[in-house]
């Protein structure tokens, strides 16, 4: 035995010796472990909890329930409940003397400040009420009204009573109203009508995500038309039919690039190409819809090629040896077999077109759009870009209002991922 | 010892079980997997600086029983070992037995040369590296360079110590992996069909070095091949369906096998 | 709406082509008295095929071409002074045409735009006119051609996969279209603009102040002033990436380690999939977070400190970022350390190793080309994100290496330039392509690098 080699024995000992030091970097770095994983969850947690916390408000308003004569000479002068009659009749003159009856406002000024209480929408709450209700006329009965943004932030307590009122966005004048309002019991927390059900509005109180809603809807249905049939064919080209060329080399290297391609570029080719060159409008649905299906596309040809590549050749194998062609091989077996993970990726894929924001504000879904759009050409926005660009306003409504919207946002895309991972376990299948 | 337990075995298994100064007793040692029973009740004794293989068809056991005596089957969750263990009367698979220095004391060669993607140097520098075996640099040289030569592959390498580990031929990785078990001062090396995957001119290189390793070490080997076995051990051990069926002196089994499934085995009509 | 029924028209007589395809197929196999090569529905598949394909893509040149052939000859109708006056656009004025044809009037426009508008109008009466006919006319030439090619030896099924095979072909380019459509919206326009701006100054320049190129005309004295330097811009890009890598690889490869190598099976199962949640949050809802959660936070409890932490900071910005890419990082490397093969870790096992031994010296530094990669990888999504940005990190071109100061990326001033008025002459516009020029290059150059490194070092364990 040379004595280069350390003897059994003695390196036996030397390593009993270092076994707790080592054991306790062992567990150190177990511990790391569970620190960085804790540190990840802690985050996400904070992140739910956040929007969640501010965003469950947002679905709730406060109304102030008015007694409200449904006179028809002066709310409808014209008689024919055409929205020229309804715009010059006195519908917010109606509100605001029931208003006044019960708070009783002293001279002009006092009685500005009164008006400024309930929501600017009143004559258009009034409008649509008469035109879907016409037998309201020559009744009086109760109307809820939304309360306007500042009073209904101070109802919830943000605004505070104890702050100078030179340094308050309500004066003590208001304040008195209010609490008026209170004793007579006329204000409610409500569901808001409005978050689901209104559009984009300048007024907090007032806004929803109606427009932005439908809006997504229409430009995810023009992408899933445009890229589920196209990256369906190019992988079923790309891995059934091309030769593998240069020319096949090269559309692989494309498309692999483009799924690397910041989401933000996309956006400005659909600027240059389809608004300037194709002199297509902006900011609808339709060219939204086109841009996010060239961006989803990647993701769909590389499940979908996935997908086929997981059906056996054994299957390919038999139809052939049945004397079927190789279209007829593709269409009728591998197609089918490969189409729940096709579909899985398409959902996925979607899902993360249903959140994308930077593409659709290059081309032009920002404006301001109260209608909803009725049509794919219709200008609209989508959910995402609404968040983006209520998150710039202060009142804290808005905030309340952003954050539920997110709430809406994250349950949607929640609910097509957790689609996509049913599918993929129900219709998964074991070669 | 558990005389009583021992009689009983003695029952099943013909031969020499047991060897004069052991340097590791299995006893009644049962292998799960699961539900499964792989090793089913074996009771035998490792000889020091000897050399003994385990023989017989394939799926009978032998791997799962050599991997018992270092607990690498503890790397596998559905894997469960019942019986005892003992190297210098303590029982391995005791709760306050740290694995680390037991896996020290008895090494391992697998089946395929597994060499790190590192170079030949850092292969077999690596244990003594992680249990702190050498005071300085000349040192660890020192035991690298004796571990080459032990395993026979010093010559070849000399001039490309820091080449990757991976670059050589299947026979020089596998002598590669025994100079790297041997880094690390072991009492027993366990060799799980270490020819296998080498082409004969390999594996005669590496049978002829592991003759030569028995005058140093306590050697298990699992063989598929009687030939091999008889050309390497001194004992040799036949197992069959998770069973030890007989032991003893390799030159007895294949000429005069006590046990009627011994002799069916070594003459063919099984395996 | 004209285009609805046409198209509902083309599909109609494609149908009807269809059932004409399948009986004169039926009347062959009759007088021949024998079976045809393909299926009867082949035959009608391929008249079918025959006659709309033809015809959907002469609807849509013509559809497509005939908005910018209008625009080009309307210009005739624009009056001089117009055209001469100081702020002529002409994309306001072709809205203005717009939307007087579209009956969207809002006051009283001047005469000449309602009659170029009427001028228009009968231009697209007779766009429709000709479109209807010549399309017409197409469908029934090609449906009429490929019933007379029905005879009793035309091989229909043939036929109709060689049609399918080439529609496949066709989409497969469409991936080849959308990166030359890329290439030539960005590129272009970054020529334009390095006519305006020379490179160096754009590369090099360390001041980066667009001003509206109409203070420049409107002789404020503010000409010349513009700035085109991007380095505040790369500066504030890389700050914000590195303040993300900073959380994300601790985080990310810490988790992936735990695991792949310590964590059970039922951990696994239940952390690794909560860890991709976090790829799928949309980015604007990171940045929302970021804007009012944790910027605020930061400002707090950095003036216990007594720093001076922006309302709108680097740090909350690249530690919000690098949350996002956390699960880039964890999951791309579980699966590189996964793919390690268990024949290294036994080896290391068997010598005697810890498993926190096997980990960092076997495991990680085999693994290591794939990991790195991965970080590669979620710097270029790092740099290519928009919305966090945008909406927390300030659009001030600050140079600076401090986190808790505001800084812009390049991300942001492409969306704050391009969002909002364009004209596509000014330099400041352009420079928003430019700007992207360079972002794609970074972006595609790293992706390059990340596959290079993988594919290197790949051969060394086969």
């Amino acid at each position: 035995m040379n004595n280069k080699i350390i003897s059994p024995s003695d390196a036996l000992d030397i390593v009993k010796k270092s076994i707790v030091k080592r054991r306790s970097r062992d567990n150190r770095l177990k511990l790391f472990g569970r620190i960085a994983i804790g540190v990840a969850v802690c985050f996400l947690l904070t992140l739910f909890y956040s929007i969640f916390t501010k965003g469950y408000p947002g679905f709730f308003q406060y109304y102030v329930t008015l007694d409200i004569k449904f006179d028809r000479e002066r709310i409808d002068p014209k008689g024919d409940l055409s929205d020229n009659s309804l715009f010059d009749g006195e519908a917010s003159i109606i509100v605001n003397e029931s208003l006044y009856s019960i708070i009783q406002p002293k001279g002009r000024k006092e009685k500005k400040l009164a008006k400024k209480i309930v929501s600017s929408g009143k004559d258009v709450r009034i409008a649509k009420m008469v035109k879907n209700n016409p037998s309201l006329f020559g009744t009086t009965t109760s109307v809820k009204f939304a309360l306007d943004d500042d009073v209904d932030s101070f109802l919830r307590g943000y605004l505070k009573r104890e702050t100078p009122e030179n340094e308050r966005r309500i004066s003590d004048k208001a304040i008195q109203f209010i609490d008026k309002l209170n004793e007579e019991g006329r204000i409610s927390y409500e569901f808001s009508d409005y978050i689901l059900g209104g559009s984009a509005s300048g007024n907090a109180e007032m806004a929803g995500i109606k427009g932005a809603f439908i809006g997504s809807m229409l430009t995810l249905s023009v992408c899933l038309l445009i890229a589920f049939p196209l990256g369906v064919a190019t992988a079923v080209y790309l891995e059934e039919i091309a030769k593998k060329n240069r020319i096949t080399e090269f559309i692989e290297v494309n498309i692999n690039n483009l799924a690397a391609v910041p989401s933000v570029v996309f956006g400005i080719m659909g600027l240059a190409i389809f608004i300037s060159i194709f002199g297509m409008p902006r900011s609808i649905p339709l060219v939204g819809g086109m841009v996010l299906a060239l961006m989803t596309l990647p993701t769909i040809i590389i499940s979908s090629r996935a997908a086929i590549r997981a059906v056996p050749p054994s299957v390919r194998d038999a139809a052939y040896g049945i004397g079927a062609s190789k279209i007829q091989v593709i269409f009728h077996h591998v197609i089918p077999l490969a189409m729940p993970g096709m579909l899985t990726g398409t959902i996925i894929g979607m899902a993360q077109a249903l959140g994308e924001t930077a593409p659709l504000l290059m081309i032009g879904m920002v404006a301001f759009i109260v209608d909803v759009p009725n049509s794919v050409l219709d200008p609209g926005t989508v959910l995402p870009v609404q968040i983006f660009m209520w998150a710039d306003f202060a009142e804290r409504m808005f905030i309340q209002k952003t954050s539920a919207a997110i709430i809406v946002l994250l349950g949607f895309l929640i609910s097509m991922n957790a689609l996509a991972v049913y599918l993929r376990k129900k219709l998964e299948r074991r070669w | 010892m558990l005389i009583n337990n021992d009689l009983k075995t003695l029952d099943l298994t013909v031969g020499d079980v047991f060897s004069q100064n052991p340097r590791l007793k299995a006893r009644n040692v049962s292998v799960f997997y699961g539900d499964n029973k792989a090793i089913d009740n074996v009771t035998i004794d490792i000889g020091n600086k000897e050399v003994i293989s385990f023989i017989g068809p394939s799926g009978c056991g032998k791997s799962t029983f050599l991997r018992c005596f270092n607990r690498m089957n503890d790397t596998i969750d559905s894997c469960a070992v019942k019986g005892e263990i003992t190297i210098d009367d303590e029982n391995i698979y005791d709760k306050k037995i740290d694995v680390v220095p037991l896996r020290a004391r008895i090494g391992m060669v697998f089946q395929k040369p597994n060499p790190f993607p590192k170079s030949i140097y850092d292969n077999v520098a690596y244990g003594p590296r992680i249990h702190g075996l050498s005071e300085n640099k000349e040192h660890l040289d020192g035991i690298v360079e004796e571990s080459l030569k032990r395993a026979g592959l010093w010559e070849e390498v000399i001039d490309r110590l820091d080449s990757p580990g991976t670059g050589l031929s299947g026979g020089q990785q596998q002598r590669l992996c025994i100079a790297r078990a041997i880094a690390v001062s072991p009492e027993v090396i366990l060799m799980d069909e270490p020819c296998s995957a080498l082409d004969p001119i390999a594996t005669a290189k590496i049978e002829e070095l592991i003759h030569e390793l028995g005058n140093d070490y306590s050697i298990v080997i699992v063989t598929h091949s009687m030939q091999q076995a008889a050309r390497v051990s001194k004992k040799t051990a036949y197992f069959h369906l998770g069973k030890l069926i007989e032991v003893g002196r390799t030159k007895d089994i294949f000429t005069r096998p006590q046990h009627h499934q011994t002799e069916a085995y070594i003459s063919g009509k099984i395996g | 709406m004209f285009s609805f029924y046409i198209l509902v028209g083309i599909l109609l007589i494609s149908f009807v082509f269809f059932f004409l395809g399948k009986n004169q197929a039926k009347k062959v196999a009759y007088t021949n008295k024998k079976k045809l090569h393909s299926l009867i529905h082949y035959y009608g598949l391929y008249s079918l095929l025959s006659s709309l394909i033809p015809t959907l893509g002469i609807f849509f040149a013509i559809t497509i071409c005939d908005d910018l052939l209008f625009a080009e000859l309307i210009k005739k109708y624009i009056p001089d002074e117009v055209v001469n006056s100081k702020d002529y656009n002409f994309t306001i004025v072709l809205a203005q045409i717009n939307n007087s044809v579209e009956g969207l009037i809002f006051g009283t426009p001047p005469e000449w735009v309602a009659n170029a508008a009427a001028i228009w109008k009968s231009w697209v009466l007779k766009s429709n006119t000709i479109t209807v006919a010549v399309c017409t006319i197409t469908i029934l030439v090609s449906g009429f051609f490929s019933l007379k090619k029905i005879k009793f030896e035309f091989r229909s099924r043939n036929a109709v996969e060689k049609i399918v095979t080439s529609i496949l072909a066709v989409s497969s380019m469409i991936a080849i279209l959308t990166t030359i459509a890329i290439i030539f919206s960005v590129v272009f326009e970054s020529i334009r603009f390095f006519a305006l701006i020379p490179y160096d100054e754009f590369l090099f320049g360390t001041i980066w102040n667009p001003q509206f190129e109409g203070a420049d005309r409107a002789g404020s004295g503010q000409e010349g002033l513009s700035q085109y330097g991007a380095i505040p811009l790369f500066a504030g890009t890389f700050l914000i990436s590195i303040i993300a890598l900073c959380v994300s690889v601790p985080v990310g490869l810490f988790s992936a380690i735990y695991l792949s190598e310590y964590a059970t099976s039922k951990e696994r199962a239940f952390f690794k999939p909560l860890l991709e949640i976090l790829a799928g949050i949309p980015t604007v809802v990171y940045g929302f977070f970021a804007a009012l959660t944790v910027a605020p936070f930061l400002r707090s409890s950095g003036s216990i400190f007594g720093l001076n932490v922006a309302s709108e900071s680097a740090l909350a910005a690249g530690l919000v970022m690098g949350i996002m890419i956390i699960p880039f990082i964890s999951s791309l490397s579980d699966d590189v350390i996964n793919a390690v093969p268990q024949s290294l870790r036994d080896a290391g096992y068997g010598l005697g190793s810890t498993k926190n031994e096997t980990v960092m010296k076997i495991v990680l530094p085999a693994a290591l080309p794939g990991v790195v990669a991965s970080i590669i990888l979620a710097v270029s999504r790092a740099v290519g994100e928009t919305m966090i940005v945008v909406m927390a990190a300030g659009l001030a071109a600050n140079l600076t290496a401090n986190p808790l100061e505001a800084v812009t990326t390049v991300t942001s001033q492409i969306v704050t330039i391009l969002v909002g008025d364009q004209e596509f002459e000014s330099a400041k516009t352009l420079s928003a392509f430019a700007l992207a020029l360079t972002l794609i290059i970074i972006t595609l150059a790293m992706n390059f690098y990340a596959l290079h490194i993988v594919k290197k070092y790949r051969e060394q364990y086969e």
